[in-house]
């Protein structure tokens, strides 16, 4: 059990002496009830969401989906000269619509739930991580699309190209899951913290590389545009899916980089707020 | 605190919690922007102060005190909810709350859902809560509402769902408060059935009641509390009676 400097909350679940041997030997293992309540959490999200169906789910993929087609309508022309530009577009906004995704979902994930934290102790991260199953549910599906566009443009992905990119998947969601884990416990004291970031996510959109080429930016001001997470996500997933260039080894340790200090930073700020949540709710 | 050698479940020692309330609340950034130049004055509200007690396997405490005395904030600190700001909390055995009943589920949710949540939040395996729907909802009667989303519960009846997954969700202790508050006198006769199946299986149980009829006839022992102090520790009975003789002198 976490608790602040100075205090001592400690916890011996077995019971020296209760008077009721069925019971406890009825009772479940701890990684059993943490399962279940992951599944719970994960299954109950989807079904709230999306009127528990999965039109309801397909329904939420129109929107990413639209996008797609009226971002192709318009810019295609302007980027006549990229052959791999529909490819290119397709990659990085559904890689962009998880980051959107998740990071939403996952600032309000706490204030959310938060009717559980007041209801018993369990490790409350769960309910954070749990909050971006839907967006990753999403982007599985996506990735399937990605890899239909890319069969039928003749670009089918060789075996390298598809472990990279699912190292580049795993990448992004620890960034996720980083920032969710740091502003979940950000946003029970900063209430309007999701407005913030919808004004970033949407001036995100367009400082990463999203629906134009980086080429197009003078090389100097790449570097910052890198800084940007989703950036050399989907750069790199660019670069393995559709031209088939795997990323050299210091990009590589560099975007692991990237996601082991988001992941870090997020656990830090969730170990010393998130004791506290409840208070705030 | 050790009590021979019977080792307790739970033990409080030397427990303080205080809240700091501002002049002004400020609760978005835009707020805390707006009020760089503008510092607030904060005032220490010290809601426990020192607060030692402990509890013995098969015991039941109950805890009495006027509004704002501590109780509540004692039973979120026992319970894992609040961590303290001083002193130590020691917990031996699996302890399943009662807490705020009526808010606390999904309400985009039916009650079978609901119960599967919280009972996974209360430490129930899915195969358990599977096995004993059934048996949750008869208790709560609300058999006929099982498909219901959770929206258009009343508040008795939401209630009445949180004190049946908690009754079937109790593992070693039990902590409630404001027991029995909910309900009609059926449901009220039931919870009160099950509260002494629930003892004489040897389970330990922590109530906060403001009545003292309800503490002196479900409980051992009770604790007064008063300015966030334990001002008495005794026998329920006469902790009623103290309690009694406070509020009318």
């Amino acid at each position: 059990m976490t608790a602040s400097a100075g205090t001592k909350l400690e916890s011996t679940p077995s019971a020296p002496a209760v008077a009721d041997p069925a019971a406890r030997a009825a009772d479940a293992r701890p990684a059993v009830v943490r399962a279940g309540l992951i599944w719970t959490l994960v299954r109950t999200d989807f079904k709230a969401r999306y009127h528990g169906t999965f039109g309801g789910f397909f329904w939420a993929l129109l929107k990413p989906l639209t996008m797609f087609i009226v971002l192709m309508a318009v810019f295609s022309f302007l980027f006549a000269s990229n052959p791999t530009y529909k490819l290119d577009l397709i990659v990085g906004l559904f890689l962009w619509d998880f980051f959107a995704e998740g990071t939403k979902s996952g600032l309000t994930s706490l204030h959310a739930r938060g009717f559980l934290l007041t209801k018993a102790r369990f490790p409350s991260w769960i309910l954070v991580v749990t909050s971006i199953s839907n967006a990753v549910i999403t982007l599985a599906v996506f990735c399937v699309v990605i890899a239909i566009f890319l069969i039928a443009a003749g670009h089918p992905p060789g075996v390298a190209a598809l472990v990279a990119f699912a190292g580049y998947c795993a990448a992004l969601i620890a960034i996720v899951i980083g920032f969710s884990l740091g502003s979940s416990v950000l946003f029970l004291r900063y209430r309007d913290l999701n407005q913030v970031w919808d004004v970033v996510v949407q001036a995100g959109f367009f400082f990463a590389p999203i629906i134009y080429p980086l080429g197009i930016l003078p090389e100097r001001f790449h570097i910052y545009l890198y800084l940007w997470p989703p950036t050399p996500i989907i750069e790199f997933s660019r670069a393995a899916l559709v031209n088939g260039v795997i990323p050299t080894r210091a990009a590589h340790l560099y975007l692991a980089a990237d996601a082991v200090i988001c992941l870090l930073l997020g656990i830090v700020i969730f170990r010393r707020l998130g004791p506290r949540a409840a208070e705030y709710l | 605190m050790s009590l021979g050698f019977v080792m307790s479940l739970i033990e409080v020692n030397a427990v303080s919690k205080a809240f700091w309330i501002p002049s002004v609340r400020r609760d978005t950034v835009r707020e805390h922007l707006l009020g760089l130049l503008q510092p607030r004055q904060f005032q220490r509200l010290q809601v426990l102060d020192d607060v030692s007690f402990d509890l013995r396997p098969g015991e039941a405490l109950g805890v009495m005190g006027r509004n704002g005395s501590g109780k509540s904030t004692l039973l979120k600190i026992v319970c894992g909810v609040y961590p303290p700001d001083r002193g130590r909390v020691h917990v031996r055995a699996a302890v399943t709350p009662i807490l705020e009943l009526g808010v606390g589920w999904n309400p985009e949710l039916d009650a079978v859902d609901n119960v599967l949540l919280i009972g996974s939040v209360m430490g129930l395996s899915l195969r358990q809560i599977h096995q004993s729907m059934d048996e949750i909802l008869t208790f709560a009667e609300l058999e006929r509402f099982a498909n219901l989303k959770l929206k258009h519960f009343s508040s008795g009846m939401s209630a009445r769902l949180g004190y049946a997954v908690a009754f079937k969700a109790v593992r070693e202790v039990l902590v409630l408060d404001e027991i029995f508050a909910v309900g009609d006198a059926g449901f009220k006769a039931r919870c009160e059935e099950r509260y002494w199946a629930l003892r004489a299986l040897g389970h330990t149980v922590i109530i906060v009641s403001h009545d003292p009829r309800v503490i002196s006839s479900f409980c051992d022992r009770a604790l007064l509390l008063e300015g966030g102090r334990i001002m008495m520790d005794g026998k329920a009975h006469e902790i009623a009676d103290r309690y009694v003789s406070m509020l009318t002198h």
